[in-house]
């Protein structure tokens, strides 16, 4: 049986900035993740905005741990070497009720600690975003856009090359507390004894916590769907336009992406089912309906694809949604970190709450600092984004990059074949997906998807019927036609 | 910068042909640009018969029709590229390629647009549902099957009743699939009646007009689909979904001509065909930029591209020796009958192929070519389909140099 | 009795309906060419077709070599005559018309080969 130190159940991006962050310390420590990549629940499955902190309760959490987020983003977006873009974040309103929540906001804001919130008028919003329709907006200079999948991934991979270990397919079914202060971890593929456990499941917040010791949790889900719009549109969307939150009428918002995209959505439906992630028709049409008033330029032959993402909201008996709960528990589960209610803003938050976990862990042990930890994480040479000189420079050292394989994106042999031997080992199509961007472009993967499963069969030794797309059963094919 | 006369990008059945005339023409200094690993385009991957009938009076599979170009191509000594990609095209005809050896920039007197097209997927097409995996363009599916010798499923649906979707129905059952049942939303089939007959009928695979799928299940792979009947209007009738299991779905719900490099170099795109403006000689909106085959507007036969594909070679051929073609002035106006026309403006001068496809089948019906208030030709068609495009060759002889061409239909 | 076919000889797809008495052709309509009636004259007596499919190949730059027939063969014998494509295991490299199986299970047809594969 496998000795850790810590344990760290979930490996998103709260659980991979949790894992990095601790791997600073000289720790043994462990990821286990369920699914067979990092982001296929909710750290990858919203609209990458990096949140300011002004839509949070003062004193809460959410909002410390978001500014501080926030403030940090663009160090550790060149420190991970992972996009970002600060392209500041509008809030557009029509009438005088509207203004007047804005001017709430801005107290709120500032409160918080955000910095540069300020009421524009219709002339200065159409210079920003000629497309828009409203009268006057909320200017907020430091929201951004990320790339979630590549943000998780730095961090993970950052982790694991300072020493932490990711154990994919390995769901936890039950925890146990030993005589001797340490835990026995049981998953789906094998038992962990570990000093330490933090429970960083996110949708699964509330069964480990069960499983830990600490019950009473109530979660619910909150399902955003999302579509994704051709690059054709990204010029007309240079940052992220919200409508004024209200509490009767929930509009729908549209944010760039760092590639260039655009997603409109999310809306939000209270769920129970944390694993349908199924579009219905009547949500996309209420997307594009509800954001169009705000930017009429949605049409369907933009759409590229849609998908959905839940976020695990911790409430109250009446149902209210509470603040993020990061906890050490002394009592019921004595070296434990529980978090829970771990939503939006959570991919900003990230690393401000990891820290706040080792913080807690420190008071109930003293770490010793390891020595050799490299904060820094190069991704892979983008073809795509180089000068001409560079590409050339490139291809004479090594010809794959002269080979395109994902020809919407121009994604190179070269990047493929980096993405296959990436270093958390994972080998289904979607973390070769996410991590290059192949298949996300207008034909989904209609030219490449071919070539990248052969790649995958053949780097990796996997027989044609084995090829999965994503989660445990994800088959893409039925076998060979005719075999060997 | 090398310097080309001609750079063709695509070496399928548009590209081949197009280079084939245009060296029998005198024209030597061409380049064809293929990013595959052999010449041939979609061809490759067609494997069933049907192609050459009108060409070569033979019915060939589509490696063979394709293989009687690349022989020319291969003879004459035409320099091609292969596993080569365009990365752009410029308004001044600066073609950007890059490939093993390297990134390599050319400037062409003429360049011609030969890409093909792609299929329309699943997220554009807005299906609902989950999104497990087993869901396949019917292209995709034949190219596994035909070319990487991967079998995508066993329980198969069809949604759309175009001549691929009932082409890989035969196929996938010959393999030993099932094939429970294809789905149209159309009161009407969209392929040729030949294929339901060849590919459904002699399978006994069922095929339901009016209906759509309306949702998908499966957390990881497909387990089944929702259909639904469908309203006049396409719109999907609430309280007449029928759920039925499968593990693939194949879509074959239409085919986009492939423009993004087209844009790039700005060329005006026809919001129908999705393909370039193009006149008699199949020029484009940018100066001897041109375009043949599927990017230009989506066929049915092979046959009739390559025909198309000899016509511009014979216009690039002019364009090089004259340095210009006569403006095109006359715009071409279909009524509400016809989907569209290519070309869609014309000169006046020369005789030209008018290709149109009706929007709705229509029944003994006439199509009058009016110039100027005056019936220029006539054509009387027993029955036509969407499916199946029609071709009328105009004479020179019978057009004026002015006034719009009005192509109308009454039944 | 009227029976109604659909002819598959060429893109046409014309509608031909046959006035048939005692085993006896009376009459043939709709077809807009000779090929046209011959297809219905064997339509009613011995229907046939041509398939197409794919052969194991090793060693060569595609895992599978595209073949079809010569000739059209019986209907009812499409998924015998499948079955000895399936058995087939070829080695590159292999051109247009290569005979893979000479007059397959006697029905008068080769399996040719259709595509020019090279060897890896």
């Amino acid at each position: 049986m496998e000795r850790f130190d810590a344990l760290i159940i979930g490996g998103g991006v709260v659980g991979s900035a949790t894992a990095r962050e601790m791997a600073r310390n000289k720790l043994k420590i462990g990821v286990l993740e369920k699914n067979l990549d990092i982001c296929y629940e909710t750290s990858g499955r919203n609209s990458g905005v990096v949140h300011a902190g002004f839509a949070y309760d003062v004193g809460s959490l959410k909002a410390k741990l978001c500014v501080e987020g926030n403030n940090e983003f663009g160090k550790i977006a060149e420190e991970l070497d992972v996009p970002f873009k600060r392209t500041g974040k509008v809030l557009v309103g029509n009438s005088d009720e509207e203004l007047r929540s804005l001017q709430n906001i801005i107290q709120q804001g500032e409160k918080n600690g955000v910095k540069g919130l300020t009421i524009i008028d219709k002339k200065k919003l159409h210079e920003i975003v000629p497309a828009v329709q409203g009268e006057f907006a909320l200017l907020s200079p430091s929201s951004g856009i990320t790339d979630p999948f590549q943000y998780t991934i730095a961090l993970a991979e950052n982790a694991a090359k300072n020493g932490v270990k990711y154990y994919f397919d390995h769901e936890v079914t039950s925890i146990h507390k030993n005589p001797d202060k340490t835990y026995t971890v049981m998953t789906t593929h094998g038992e962990f004894r570990t000093r330490w456990i933090i429970n960083s499941a996110g949708l699964g917040c509330g069964k480990i916590s069960e499983m830990m010791g600490i019950s009473g949790y109530r979660i619910i889900g909150s399902k955003g769907d999302y579509i994704i719009l051709d690059k054709r549109t990204g010029p007309l969307l240079p940052l992220p336009v919200y409508p004024v939150p209200s509490n009767t009428y929930m509009g729908i918002h549209v944010t760039p992406t760092t590639d260039g995209n655009v997603i409109v959505g999310p809306d939000a439906e209270a769920v129970t089912d944390f694993s349908y992630y199924g579009v219905p028709q009547k949500n996309m049409d209420y997307l594009a309906k509800s954001a169009s008033n705000l930017w009429p330029c949605i049409r369907k032959a933009d759409y590229i694809r849609n998908y959905s993402g839940i976020l695990p909201k911790w409430v109250d008996d009446n149902g209210v949604i509470q603040d993020f709960k990061i906890e050490a528990n002394i009592d019921l589960a004595p070296r434990t970190i529980n978090l829970i209610g771990i939503e939006s803003p959570g991919l900003t938050a990230a690393l401000p709450i990891a820290r706040h976990v080792i913080k807690l862990m420190s008071q109930q042990e003293t770490f010793k600092p390891n020595e050799d930890f490299c904060p820094r994480r190069k991704s892979f040479v983008r073809f795509a984004q180089q000068s001409i000189e560079v590409k050339k420079a490139l291809i004479a050292e090594n010809p794959d990059y002269g080979e395109i394989v994902c020809r919407c994106e121009k994604i190179t042999k070269a990047e493929i074949l980096n993405a296959i031997h990436n270093p958390l080992g994972v080998n289904t199509m979607t973390g070769i997906k996410y991590r290059t961007r192949s298949m996300m472009g207008r034909c989904q993967g209609g030219y490449c998807q071919m070539r990248i499963a052969k790649m995958i069969e053949e780097e990796l030794g996997i027989d044609t019927k084995d090829v999965l797309y994503a989660r445990q059963g994800s088959n893409l094919f039925a076998g060979k036609i005719r075999n060997i | 910068m090398e310097e080309k006369d001609v750079i063709i990008i695509g070496g399928g059945p548009a590209g081949l042909a197009a280079a084939v005339e245009l060296y029998h023409k005198g024209i030597k200094n061409i380049l064809v640009i293929e990013r595959e690993n052999t010449l041939g385009g979609i061809l490759r991957q067609c494997i069933h018969d049907g192609f050459g009938l009108n060409r070569f009076k033979t019915t060939l599979s589509g490696p063979e029709y394709a293989q009687r170009f690349i022989d020319e191509v291969e003879k004459d000594n035409i320099s091609y590229m292969t596993n080569t990609t365009v990365l752009s095209v410029g308004q001044d005809k600066v073609v950007t390629t890059v490939g093993r050896r390297g990134l390599k920039t050319y400037r062409a007197k003429a360049v011609v647009l030969a890409m093909g097209c792609r299929e329309r997927t699943r997220g554009a097409l807005g299906i609902p549902g989950e999104r497990p995996t087993g869901v396949f363009t019917a292209g995709v599916a034949q190219a596994y099957m035909n070319l990487q010798n991967t079998m995508v499923g066993r329980n198969i649906i069809i949604l759309g009743s175009g001549d691929i979707g009932m082409i890989m129905a035969r196929r996938f059952t010959l393999e030993g699939a099932t094939v429970k049942a294809v789905f149209e939303i159309q009161p009407y089939p969209s392929g040729l009646p030949r294929n339901i007959q060849q590919c459904l009928n002699d399978y006994g695979i069922p095929l339901y007009l009016s209906k759509t799928v309306t949702d998908i299940h499966g957390n990881s792979r497909l387990t089944g689909i929702t259909v639904s009947d469908v309203d006049k209007h396409l719109n999907p009738i609430p309280g007449t979904e029928q759920d039925l299991d499968c593990d693939t779905l194949i879509l074959s719900v239409g085919l986009i001509p492939e423009n993004e490099l087209s844009l790039e170099a700005g060329v005006e795109l026809d919001s129908r065909t999705k393909g370039a403006i193009v006149d008699e000689y199949y020029q484009t909106s940018v100066d001897g930029i041109f375009a043949a085959g599927n990017v230009l507007h989506v066929h049915d036969l092979v046959d009739f591209v390559s025909m198309e594909a000899e016509k511009l070679a014979d216009s690039v051929a002019d364009y090089l020796h004259n340095q210009s073609l006569p403006k095109a002035t006359i715009s071409i106006l279909p009524d509400t009958n016809i989907n569209h026309t290519v070309p869609q403006k014309i000169s006046g001068k020369n005789s030209f192929m008018l290709s149109l496809r009706v929007s709705k089948p229509l029944q003994d019906c006439v199509i009058n070519i009016c110039q100027n208030d005056k019936i220029l030709k006539t054509k009387k068609i027993t029955k036509a389909i969407p499916a199946q495009m029609i071709q009328i060759p105009i004479q020179k002889e019978i057009l004026s140099d002015t006034g719009s061409l009005e192509v109308r239909v009454t039944c | 009795m009227l029976k109604n076919y659909i002819c598959i000889v060429c893109p046409n797809s014309c509608e031909i309906t046959a006035e048939v008495e005692n085993g006896e052709i009376l009459s043939l309509t709709g077809a807009t060419c000779n090929r046209g009636q011959e297809y219905v004259r064997q339509e009613l007596t011995n229907p046939v077709r041509n398939i197409a499919s794919s052969v194991l190949l090793e060693n060569g730059v595609l895992p599978l070599a595209s073949v079809r027939l010569s000739k059209p063969i019986p209907k009812d014998k499409i998924f015998n005559v499948m079955d000895k494509i399936k058995e087939i295991r070829l080695n590159a490299p292999v051109a247009i018309g290569q005979i893979v199986i000479g007059n397959v299970l006697g029905l008068d047809s080769d399996v040719i080969i259709t595509k020019n594969i090279d060897a890896k």
